[in-house]
C-alpha cells in the first residue's frame, strides 16, 4: 500500500498520522495485505459467508424505560467521564 | 504466597487483619509481576451469599470488562482515566454468588496482542521467568493467577487471548462457546469472535465460575443459554502434522497424546484442511470489526481529548492519534481498508466464506471424534522484546487458537507440565456447547498433571523436571 492510499484510509478512519508513523504503518499494513492475498488460493466461491457462528432471530423487547433497573442511574456517571462539561452539556471546540 | 486451598481463599474475608495481610502480600509480589492495573480489595466487598460455593472467593478482572467503581482502561491511553459507570452482566452474576472482585488486570491495548507488551500503561512479567512475557492479551489475568495473587481471573478471548497466556503461565484457560456468557460490559473489539472466559489454577473453580456466568442476557442479543448433550469422551482427534512448533512444544504435544492414550482415550489423526487460511481470515474479520467498534473513541464524550484542537474534525483525528498505540492504529487502518468499497469482496466477504469452510471442517471432524487436541501456541513464553518473534510472527502463531473463535466453539487450555524449565500447555476443543467434554477430559488428565505455582516449584526443586520426563 503506498502512502497516498494509507492517508486516504487514515482519513476514512478519522486518524491523523505523523510522517514517521505513516511510513512505518504503510510497511506493516502492506505486509498484512500481502499475507491476506493467500486467501485467494482456496476455492470458497460456492459458500455462504459466516457473519456469526449461530443465527438466531432478533429478540424483541418493549420499547420502554427500564425503571428501577441497574442502568437507569448511569447518566450522571457517564457525564462525569466527559473531558469538559457546561451544566449537563459536553463542550467541544466551535463547529463554525 | 501460593496457598491455593479453597479454605484459605474463603478465610481471607473473615477479618480486617486478614484482608490487610492479603492486600500487603499482593502489593509486594505484584511489584515484581505487574499483573494488576488497579488493586483494591476494599472497593467491591461482596454481600455474603451463604452456602454458595463461590462465596468470598477473590477474583481479578481483565481491564476491558466493566466493574462499577473501578476504571475501564482497556490498557489504552485513550481510556486510562475512564471510570466504569456500570458492571458487566458476567461480573454481576459472580457478585450475586458472593465473588469478591479485588482488582483489574493488565492487557494488550484493547485486547490486541499476544504478549501484554502492547499495554500503554505498564509491563506484565511471567511469574515463571520475569524476563519473559506472560502472554496476551489477558496476560495480567494469567500472571495474577500464576503468581498466586488470586485463584481465578476473568479474561476475554478473541483469537486466543485467554488460552495463550494461560498456557504461558501453566494455568487453565477456558474460552467458552460464543454467546454462552453475556458480552454486555465487555468493551467491544471484534464482536463476532470474542467472549469472556476464565483463567484459573483450579479446574473445578473454572467450571463453577463458568456455570455461574453463563446465561441469556437481554442486554446481549447474541447470548444464548443452551446445554450441550453430555456425551462421554472416548475418541480424541489430533492434528496429523501441526506445522511450525518449537521442538519443546512438539515434544510436549506428542507426550500429551501418549498420556491421553494411556488414560484410555482412542486417538485419531484428523485434518483441518482450512487451517492454513485461518490467520488471514481471522485478521481480516477481526480488523474489520475493530475498525467499526473503535470508531466510538472520538475524544468527545469520554476518554483522551486533545485539548488544543481548534475544530471538531481536528479534535477527533488528533485525539485518536494521541490516544491509540501503534498496534491499534495498524488494525484500524487494516480494517478500514478491507471494508472500503471495491475491496470488500476480495477480503472481508472472502474471509467470511473461509469461516464457513472452517466450520464445515469442524462439523466433519466432530463426526468421528468427541474432542480435538492441539498445541495452544507454537512456542512457550518468549522474552520481552524478542526479535525472534515480532508482532507479525506473533499473529501467525495464533493459528491454533483463532480456529475456535472463527468457529464459535469452546476450547480449554490446560497445563501439561514443563519443557526447558517453562510451562507447556495444550488446548482441547469441542463442538458448540460441549464444555462438559473439555472439563471431563481435563479432570481425568489431572492424574498426569495439575497446575503448580512458581514458589511451590521452588520449594520442590525437582517438580519441573519430574513433569518433563516422559
Amino acid at each position: 500500500m503506498d502512502t497516498r492510499e494509507l492517508y486516504t484510509t487514515a482519513s476514512l478512519a478519522q486518524l491523523s498520522l505523523t510522517e514517521t508513523e505513516a511510513e512505518k504503518l504503510s510497511r506493516e499494513v502492506s505486509r498484512m495485505l500481502d499475507y491476506f492475498a493467500r486467501m485467494r488460493e482456496i476455492d470458497v466461491d460456492s459458500l455462504e459467508p459466516t457473519t456469526h457462528t449461530f443465527s438466531k432471530v432478533n429478540r424483541l423487547r418493549k420499547d420502554v424505560k427500564e425503571n428501577g433497573e441497574r442502568l437507569s442511574h448511569m447518566a450522571d456517571s457517564l457525564l462525569d467521564n466527559a473531558p469538559e462539561l457546561e451544566d449537563r452539556f459536553i463542550v467541544i471546540p466551535n463547529v463554525l | 504466597m501460593f496457598r491455593s486451598t479453597e479454605k484459605y481463599w474463603k478465610s481471607v474475608l473473615e477479618s480486617q487483619e486478614k484482608i490487610e495481610k492479603y492486600a500487603a502480600d499482593v502489593r509486594q509480589i505484584d511489584r515484581r509481576i505487574g499483573a494488576f492495573i488497579e488493586f483494591d480489595p476494599h472497593r467491591a466487598l461482596p454481600a455474603p451469599a451463604e452456602g454458595n460455593p463461590l462465596n468470598g472467593i477473590p477474583v481479578a478482572v481483565k481491564d476491558n470488562i466493566a466493574v462499577e467503581g473501578f476504571r475501564l482502561s482497556c490498557g489504552s491511553k485513550m481510556l486510562s482515566e475512564v471510570a466504569s459507570p456500570y458492571t458487566a452482566t458476567a461480573v454481576q452474576k459472580l457478585q450475586e454468588a458472593g465473588v469478591w472482585i479485588v482488582g483489574k488486570t493488565n492487557l494488550d491495548e484493547f485486547g490486541m496482542g499476544s504478549s501484554t507488551d502492547n499495554s500503554a500503561l505498564q509491563r506484565t512479567h511471567n511469574p515463571w521467568d520475569t524476563s519473559r512475557v506472560a502472554g496476551g492479551s489477558s496476560g495480567g489475568s494469567a500472571a495474577a493467577v500464576a503468581a498466586g495473587l488470586v485463584p481465578a481471573a476473568l479474561g476475554s478471548d478473541t483469537g486466543g487471548s485467554i488460552r495463550q497466556p494461560a498456557s504461558f503461565c501453566g494455568m487453565y484457560g477456558l474460552k467458552p462457546t460464543y454467546g454462552s456468557i453475556s458480552r454486555f460490559g465487555l468493551v467491544a473489539y471484534a464482536s463476532s469472535l470474542e467472549g469472556i472466559g476464565i483463567i484459573s489454577d483450579s479446574l473445578s473453580l473454572t467450571r463453577s465460575l463458568f456455570e455461574t456466568m453463563r446465561a441469556e442476557d437481554r442486554h446481549d442479543q447474541t447470548s444464548l443459554l443452551l446445554q450441550g448433550e453430555s456425551t462421554p469422551v472416548r475418541t480424541i482427534g489430533v492434528l496429523s502434522h501441526p506445522e511450525g512448533l518449537s521442538p519443546a512444544v512438539d515434544r510436549a504435544y506428542r507426550r500429551t497424546i501418549d498420556e491421553l492414550k494411556n488414560l484410555g482415550y482412542t486417538i485419531k489423526e484428523v485434518e483441518l484442511p482450512t487451517l492454513d487460511y485461518v490467520i488471514p481470515a481471522y485478521y481480516t474479520i477481526a480488523s474489520a470489526e475493530a475498525s467499526a467498534n473503535l470508531a466510538r473513541y472520538a475524544g468527545v464524550r469520554y476518554g483522551h481529548q486533545n485539548s488544543l484542537a481548534e475544530d471538531p474534525q481536528e479534535l477527533m483525528e488528533t485525539s485518536r492519534d494521541q490516544g491509540f498505540g501503534a498496534e491499534v492504529k495498524l488494525r484500524i487502518l487494516l480494517g478500514t481498508y478491507v471494508l472500503r468499497s471495491g475491496f470488500q469482496e476480495q477480503y472481508y466477504i472472502r474471509a467470511q466464506k473461509i469461516r464457513t469452510a472452517l466450520r464445515r471442517d469442524f462439523e466433519e471432524v466432530f463426526q468421528s471424534v468427541d474432542a480435538l487436541l492441539s498445541p495452544t501456541f507454537p512456542v512457550q513464553a518468549f522474552p520481552h522484546d524478542s526479535s525472534d518473534l515480532d508482532q507479525f510472527q506473533q499473529k501467525l502463531a495464533d493459528r491454533f487458537t483463532a480456529t475456535a473463535n472463527l468457529a464459535g466453539i469452546p476450547a480449554l487450555a490446560f497445563p501439561v507440565g514443563f519443557e526447558e524449565g517453562l510451562p507447556a500447555g495444550m488446548q482441547l476443543m469441542a463442538p458448540m456447547h460441549g464444555e462438559e467434554r473439555l472439563f471431563e477430559v481435563c479432570q481425568k488428565y489431572q492424574e498426569v498433571c495439575t497446575p503448580i505455582h512458581p514458589d511451590r516449584a521452588a520449594s520442590r526443586p525437582h517438580a519441573k523436571e519430574e513433569r518433563s520426563t516422559p
